[in-house]
């Protein structure tokens, strides 16, 4: 069974792990779990963390978990909570064979701090340039978007979900669970004119996302918030946070909202102070993906 | 790849032959291994605070940071020191004639050891090469060819120049630039292919070393530059204009494509503004388009069309307008503007008679501009 997803596509929800870093500053993988468990159960409304799974796909699901690995270990999805993820799809009744956690190349999947897998038993980590995926040899087209997508998006996966970082970025304003997607095409580089806009919205909108994409989960445990997307210490906030909806548009804002909110707590300029606001999320509003005005988003927040 | 495997490639697979981009995007096990592209300091660029860097080489002057690539895809900021990923790193090496290019007023007859690396700077919905210069480096199989063995490479095949060709000769600027050197020290001759996206200082410095540029105008109109190429038409022409201003030989080509930028009032002022600045001796071609890449929708162009923008060309006094991609067709010799008579005649891509003598009109005598031996 399936959620109706039009009722709950304006409902964000944060997630805080109050002891989710470990005294050494490492994730402790057991709370991450836990606050993916709450996240669920607080997004779904069911009481178990494995039936709001359940409901979300569909037993035979072939379910692609997009990453962001390009910051390097310092600022790229935590292994600990990719994994927490994949391991909440099997609980919810997915077969590990169909779990694929991915991003663009091996190379940057293993200086993220993943381990590479290709075992049918588990969840596969791998990326576009692993043998047998690659990208389509023929040009998907829509709108301003020309592009050729990774095989893992558009034949392995009948669900996808983006599992982000987010991140402040120079040019888009803001990188999270939208412009993950960029990910999975040959050509990002061609799409960060205009601050991204409205191509972060048009790829979106493409089939081979829209029809797929599930769930929106926004990694927040650490957020830069300032001169991103390349990682900077001092601009980096161990928030400690996951974001989930099944609304990709209000789950950036939401994201939006939290480097606005470290932004100003730092003493530092809006994005909008400083003409990079990410104008893609009203733009994706516009097209229908999803609800970028604040007034339209329900956010419950919990802690674990 | 290493030497002995470029060598074996170039006698056994054919990579000297064909168009050199056809089929060769990477099938997921062709997939070039990051670590094998190369990690060469780039030129032009700055560095700002916080490892940010701007790049200086093109008019987009791309603002990146840690980990970033240009709009290109071929140059990385690492660590705030910013890179070319393809220095040496040519993923098409072919010998073509050079009326390919097309240059017609350059060493006629000849052939032309063309190169070319992956990436670009604009991203044109009718690129003609889009399988090698809409993409990454790593994306597409390419080998070890540096400067040195390119300038190798044509001597022994016999080529009087190289071309910088197929994707934008900008976006490999230091490796062209290289090569272009060590080409001259062997008295061959240099030639590039190029859209004119390039800022100023690059492209006064690269004039140095090259004997011939061709440069793609697009369109006469901004509008069609931001909707159809994604740049911007002011530095193309500035680039023109600093090209004319030069002894380096310039042609320009126009691909005509229909309904989108073959409005006879545009070509019109874009003809009288290549007399005005540029003089009505540089060679104009109005090029065949065919449905390519995001632009299969439209028909090839008319030949009708072609020819009715040659003759504004010619109304507006330009001397050598050549029509492409027209096999056969009387507007791809050239003709003396003094007398008529035809000095060369081409089918194609092949000069099948050349009668000049000395540069000059057999007839007549008047000289036909160009570099002709």
């Amino acid at each position: 069974m399936y959620l109706d997803i039009r009722m709950s596509a304006s409902r964000v929800v944060v997630i805080k792990g109050r002891r989710v870093f470990l005294p050494s500053g490492e994730l402790d993988p057991s709370a991450v779990a836990g606050m993916v468990a709450l996240g669920f159960r607080r997004l779904t409304g069911s009481e178990e963390a494995r039936d709001g799974v359940a409901g979300l796909f569909s037993r035979d699901d072939r379910v692609a978990i997009k990453i962001n690995t390009i910051g390097g270990r310092e600022i790229s999805t935590r292994p600990e909570l990719s994994l927490a993820l994949a391991e909440a799809f099997l609980q919810g009744g997915l077969q590990g064979k169909n779990i694929v956690i991915w991003d663009r190349t091996n190379r940057e999947l293993r200086e993220a701090g993943y381990r590479l897998s290709d075992s049918p038993s588990v969840p596969r980590v791998l990326a576009t340039d692993t043998s047998g995926a690659g990208y389509e040899t023929e040009i998907f087209s829509h709108r301003n978007i020309g592009s050729l997508f990774s095989t893992i998006q558009t034949r392995f996966a009948t669900a996808s979900v983006s599992l982000a970082i987010l991140k402040d970025h120079g040019l888009a304003g803001v990188t999270a669970g939208m412009k993950n997607y960029f990910g999975a095409i040959h050509n990002p580089n061609k799409y960060h004119d205009s601050r991204c806009d409205p191509f972060v919205a048009e790829l979106f909108e493409s089939g081979p996302v829209k029809d797929k994409h599930k769930l929106s989960l926004l990694d927040a445990l650490v957020v830069q918030y300032h001169r991103g997307p390349s990682f900077h210490a001092q601009w980096a906030e161990r928030s400690g946070r996951l974001i989930f909806s099944f609304d990709p548009v209000a789950a950036d804002v939401v994201g939006w909202r939290l480097i606005e909110d470290l932004r100003a707590e730092k003493g530092l300029p809006s994005l909008l102070e400083e003409g990079r606001e990410p104008g893609y999320l009203k733009t994706a509003e516009k097209l229908g993906l999803g609800r970028a005005g604040w007034d339209s988003i329900e956010v419950i927040r919990d802690e674990v | 790849m290493k030497r002995r495997r470029f060598c074996e490639t170039l006698a056994g697979t054919g990579l000297l032959m064909g168009t050199g981009a056809a089929g060769r995007l990477a099938r997921a096990w062709d997939f070039q291994d990051t670590a094998n592209l190369s990690h060469v300091e780039a030129r032009f660029y700055k560095k700002h605070p916080d490892r940010e860097i701007e790049c200086l080489l093109c008019p987009r002057l791309c603002r990146l940071g840690d980990k970033e690539r240009g709009y290109c895809g071929v140059r990385q900021n690492d660590g705030g020191t910013y890179y070319t990923l393809v220095y040496g790193k040519a993923c098409s090496a072919n010998v073509d004639p050079i009326e390919k290019k097309p240059f017609f007023h350059f060493l006629p007859a000849t052939d032309a050891f063309s190169i070319a690396s992956a990436g670009c700077n604009v991203n044109c919905k009718f690129c003609q090469n889009w399988q090698i210069s809409q993409v990454r480096p790593e994306q597409v199989p390419h080998f070890d060819l540096p400067p040195a063995e390119v300038a190798a490479a044509a001597e022994r095949y016999k080529c009087r120049s190289i071309a910088y060709t197929y994707t934008e000769p900008t976006v490999f600027f230091e490796y062209m630039y290289d090569s272009a050197v060590m080409a001259r020290r062997k008295g061959l001759r240099n030639c590039v292919v190029t859209a004119g996206h390039i800022q100023p200082e690059p492209l006064q410095q690269l004039l140095q070393v090259v004997d011939a540029v061709k440069i793609d105008l697009k369109a006469f109109r901004q509008d069609f530059y931001k909707d159809y190429v994604r740049g911007e038409l002011q530095p193309v022409l500035d680039s023109i204009r600093a090209v004319s201003r030069t002894k380096v030989w310039l042609e320009i080509v126009y691909l005509v494509i229909p309904t989108l930028n073959d409005g006879g009032p545009d070509i019109r002022i874009m003809c009288r503004w290549l007399a005005r600045e540029v003089g009505p001796e540089i060679p104009l071609h109005f090029s065949r388009f065919q449905p390519m890449y995001l632009i299969k929708n439209l028909p090839p162009t008319p030949i009708s069309t072609l020819e009715a923008l040659r003759d504004i060309a010619l109304e507006e006094g330009l001397k050598y307008v050549y029509i492409g991609n027209v096999p056969g067709h009387s507007g791809e010799s050239t003709y003396c503007p003094g007398c008529r008579n035809k000095v060369v005649e081409r089918f194609g891509m092949q000069v099948t008679a050349l009668s000049l003598k000395k540069g000059a009109c057999p007839a007549c005598g008047r000289a036909i501009p160009g570099i002709w031996a």
